[in-house]
């Protein structure tokens, strides 16, 4: 056999696990509405229907040449041309048998042949073997239970009942209008198109910056044109020239910006539409209706009631909405999760419902629904026996989750919602099937993180209802950017309930909590700075705040809601909002707290995406702790200090060792870009590196001694050099101190700058 | 003109030959020990803090130039902060602060060395680049009495020249260098 031979087969044994999936599937789904006892009709149309699968899932696998799988097909078809015909019934025992015949296919078909165990074999061997019992026409089986049934069936078997009807749950597409195309093929197409955000907002940045060239120009040819007329009269003609030719020039490069900037704008308009279009059509694509998640579950429900001891219904309804496949597959484990969470903790055994007067097998319902905000609600409930508040309130001081004090002030749905704490469970064994306080921790994370919202639900020897608010698909992310002191974030514009400005008086102060009204409601307000734990001198809207500030009459603060809780953040200012692209924090960051990921702006800048729902806990936790502040600390020093330092790294280290000696720092990358901002701004010290690209840290002391305004200030410099020589040249060029890198530390630069100021 | 046209490899003295036959001979002796690939170690050599590292190449793949980087709330002091390393986000481990060394020194720590392996990815943080060598395993010396603290345990060894080799497969491997932080309860009163 060729290469090209075993190639050839590979692929054609592929498309037959994809088929056999299918017919499998087909036949799960049918066993289990058999087992519902339908009506005869529709009895008549599942056997028969069943049937067909196997006898199509046979006539596959011999395509292929999968004789064992043919082999057990073979009794499978059998048994149901028996039951069509009415000489077995369908008993409990065959439907376990069944069942358990049809997992080992759906196992067989996932192996390829070398890869088949002993044990398989052995099992397949004995599956055959039980199989073949029930195929003989002299079997055990009870003789036709049912006539009227078996009347029906075969009328129905003659005139061919309607197959369109027949396929329980598959919905058939009218053919040749649909391609089978692998997930991960359009997945990364959808990438693709989800990378072209950054493109868009890039473009959108660089019209922005054209926009701005445009006017800067705009306005050089109007002051020159105003000098030119304010010296109109006394002027040589060689200068005159010179300025015409200028302003001849400025006024050719204006006209190409306006119409370069114009041809811009107008691409990034079709641009931002081309890409948004084709986003949304790409995000359609793969919607897909809620039952590709939920058709494998009754099957599930089934084995997990089995293991139990228990009887379990499972009633699906809305399934046919469509949802973003990304979320449906996020959801697939909490759906899980809850659904054993209804078994296990639930319903209760069968022998209990009675005694409870209710029906032998339990329900559990499962209900999609959108609303007009493109969500999808989705309640998972059960009727068992609910769950008991106390027991968990006990459970939780017990634990140490909650301090005693606190949980006896909770009300009932607060106790609930500790349910979704990490390490919580309420049933008192730990069964394999759940228990082990950890799923619904996770269940509520995976829901947060897909922009959705849990709650729960339940009533005492009623049951249980779980409800998941979730949107339909995952929304391109738009986030409105704060900042505070110098650094940006950007916070889900969905979790922003308004953004304010209100005057400081009225924030007033509750049990040592600051709160602020707005429309009538009480907010709690906190710092968003605090909150994240940024060094106190990097707080700048704490000062602002205290009317340290020339602004200090009114604060800006954001409030933020994640379920039912909403918090004032207070932020130095609010910049925009903007359509981000999110992206993880990379491998080794796999979970920061308060922080969900990152975005890149057009100018290349990273930013960090905040998560509101760790917020909000932080600020919890952090109200607790905090102490009330006392003003008179603040800016004990305001000196003002200039940093001058290449390196980012060493630039930032310098900047946070003197802040947090309560300096005020500016920074600058070289030296030529410390003397422009020594020239238009006020301080009392500098802080510079020596070797900077464009001006040096001695060139740069030497240009500050050489100028009248700001000759007297003190330098420090900082250096690697450590020669001699190098000292010498320091001090003559008039530097006051000079710090060598190697033996630099923080105490020692801060007693230098305490001796110079 | 005809003597230009001559061809330029005509050797005219004796001494000009002398020098070719050595050169011949040089190139056509077998070289002295052939080195097993296995043996040898391929580093980046780098400074930080004062002191020359080598990582294994394998494990760079590449060095990056640091010229901006957002700081994260909350993360241990020995995350710098993340980086755009074109289009994605990358986290920068300061070594230094890692294996807690004195703090002593300010570094220009400018330079990223991109670490990776197939499950991980990180950038180190690193003063200046000083170049590539390989080294021969049998000349480490495993470990030196005289370096104590976190900094041992990710050493491979350190050559006769006083170059210290990391074990980038540990660092790549090691949990603490992991930021995993949930945030717990706290019930609001």
């Amino acid at each position: 056999m060729g290469p090209g031979d075993s190639e050839f087969n590979r692929r054609l044994l592929q498309t037959f696990r994809v088929e056999a999936e299918e017919h499998i599937h087909a036949v799960t789904s049918g066993l289990i509405e058999l087992e519902k006892s339908p009506t005869s009709e529709r009895y008549a149309q599942l056997i028969e229907a069943i049937f067909r699968e196997f006898h199509s899932l046979k006539g596959a696998a011999r395509s292929v040449n999968l004789r064992e799988f043919e082999q057990v097909c073979q009794p499978l078809e059998a048994i149901f041309s028996r039951l069509k015909r009415g000489e077995i019934s369908l008993e409990p025992g065959l439907f376990d048998l069944l069942h358990r015949v049809i997992d080992f296919l759906s196992e067989f078909s996932s192996v390829s042949g070398e890869k088949r165990t002993s044990a398989q074999r052995s099992t397949q061997k004995e599956l055959i073997a039980q199989l073949g019992i029930l195929t003989k026409t002299d079997s055990i089986a009870p003789e036709a239970p049912k006539p009227e049934l078996a009347a029906d069936a075969l009328q129905d078997s003659s005139k061919e009942p309607e197959i369109e009807n027949l396929k329980p749950k598959q919905k058939e597409t009218s053919f040749g209008q649909t391609v089978r195309i692998p997930v991960s093929k359009l997945d990364s197409l959808l990438f693709q198109a989800e990378e072209m955000i950054q493109t868009k907002v890039t473009t959108q940045q660089l019209v922005a910056e054209l926009r701005e060239i445009k006017s800067a120009l705009a306005s050089y040819s109007l002051s020159s044109r105003q000098w030119k007329n304010r010296r109109n009269a006394a002027k040589s003609s060689e200068h005159e020239e010179l300025v015409s030719w200028c302003e001849t020039h400025l006024d050719q490069l204006h006209a190409r910006i306006i119409s370069v900037s114009q041809t811009a704008e107008q691409d990034f308009r079709v641009m931002r539409r081309i890409i948004d279009d084709h986003l949304e059509a790409m995000k359609q694509v793969l919607m897909l209706p809620a039952s590709s998640l939920t058709e494998t579950f009754p099957k599930i429900v089934r084995d997990l009631a089995q293991q139990q001891g228990k009887e379990i219904d499972l009633v699906v309804s809305g399934d046919d909405i469509e949802i973003d496949r990304r979320i449906l597959e996020e959801l697939k484990d909490p759906f899980i999760h809850l659904m054993r969470n209804c078994t296990d903790h639930g319903i209760e055994k069968p022998a209990r419902r009675k005694e409870l007067d209710k029906p032998a097998t339990g329900k559990i319902s499962i209900a999609f629904a959108t609303n007009e905000n493109r969500q999808v609600e989705i309640s998972i409930s059960d009727d068992g026996s609910g769950i008991d508040c106390n027991q968990i309130r006990e459970l939780a001081i017990k634990n140490g989750t909650v301090p005693s004090e606190a949980a006896k002030k909770l009300d009932s749905r607060e106790i609930l919602a500790l349910v979704f704490q990490s390490g919580f469970t309420t049933s008192p064994i730990i069964t394999d099937i759940s228990g082990r306080g950890l799923g619904l921790a996770i269940v509520s994370e995976k829901v947060e993180k897909l922009g959705g919202s849990i709650t729960i639900e339940s009533t005492p020897q009623a049951g249980t209802t779980f409800r998941m608010l979730l949107p339909i698909s995952l929304a391109t992310f738009r986030g409105v950017m704060v900042r505070v002191s110098e650094h940006l974030y950007v916070i889900p514009t969905a979790n922003v309930m308004r953004t304010l400005r209100v005057k400081t008086e009225d924030i007033k102060t509750v049990e040592n909590r600051e709160t602020i009204r707005h429309n009538g409601i009480i907010f709690s307000l906190v710092h968003l700075g605090e909150v994240l734990g940024l060094p106190e001198a990097a707080n700048s809207s704490a000062s602002a705040f205290k009317g340290h500030n020339a602004d200090a009459g009114s604060v800006t603060m954001v409030i933020l809601a994640n379920g039912d809780s909403q918090i004032a953040f207070l932020v130095d200012e609010v910049l925009e909002e903007l359509q981000v692209l999110v992206k993880g924090l990379g491998q080794q960051l796999s979970r920061v707290r308060n922080i969900s990921g990152a975005t890149i702006l057009g100018n290349g800048r990273v930013v960090a995406v905040l998560n509101v729902s760790d917020l909000m806990k932080s600020a919890n936790q952090f109200a607790s702790i905090r102490k009330h502040r006392d003003g008179g600390e603040i800016a004990r020093k305001s000196m003002r200090v200039l940093v001058a330092e290449d390196s980012i790294t060493s630039r930032t280290l310098l900047k946070s060792i003197l802040e947090s000696a309560g300096y005020q720092v500016t920074t600058a990358v070289d030296g030529a870009d410390a003397f422009a901002r020594l020239r238009s701004g006020e301080f009392d010290l500098v802080v510079s590196d020596v070797d900077m690209p464009r001006m040096s840290g001695f060139e740069l002391t030497a240009k500050i001694r050489a100028d009248k305004r700001i000759g007297e200030l003190p330098v420090v410099l900082v250096t690697a050099l450590e020669s001699l020589n190098d000292r010498e040249r320091g001090v003559d060029v008039g530097a006051n101190a000079y710090i060598v890198k190697s033996s630099f530390d923080q105490s020692n630069l801060l007693e230098v700058i305490n001796k110079l100021i | 003109m005809i003597e230009k046209n001559k061809p330029l490899s005509i050797v005219k003295n004796e001494s000009e030959q002398a020098i070719l036959k050595a050169r011949a001979q040089a190139l056509a002796k077998e070289p002295e020990k052939i080195v097993p690939a296995s043996e040898l170690l391929e580093i980046i050599t780098f400074r930080l803090g004062g002191e020359t590292y080598g990582i294994e190449s394998v494990y760079v793949r590449e060095v990056y130039p640091l010229r901006d980087f957002t700081p994260l709330p909350g993360v241990p002091a020995f995350i710098l902060g993340i980086i755009n390393v074109r289009g994605q986000i990358l986290s920068i481990v300061n070594l230094k602060v890692f294996f807690k060394l004195p703090g002593k020194g300010l570094g220009d720590l400018n330079k990223v060395i991109i670490l990776h392996n197939n499950l991980m990815k990180f950038g180190l943080l690193a003063d200046e680049i000083v170049g590539t060598a390989s080294v021969l395993l049998s000349t480490l010396q495993l470990s030196l009495p005289t370096i104590t603290g976190v900094g041992r345990e990710f050493m491979k060894g350190i050559t006769a020249e006083n170059l210290i080799i990391l074990d980038g497969d540990k660092l790549l491997n090691e949990r603490k260098m992991i930021v995993h932080e949930e945030i717990a309860f706290t019930a609001s009163k």
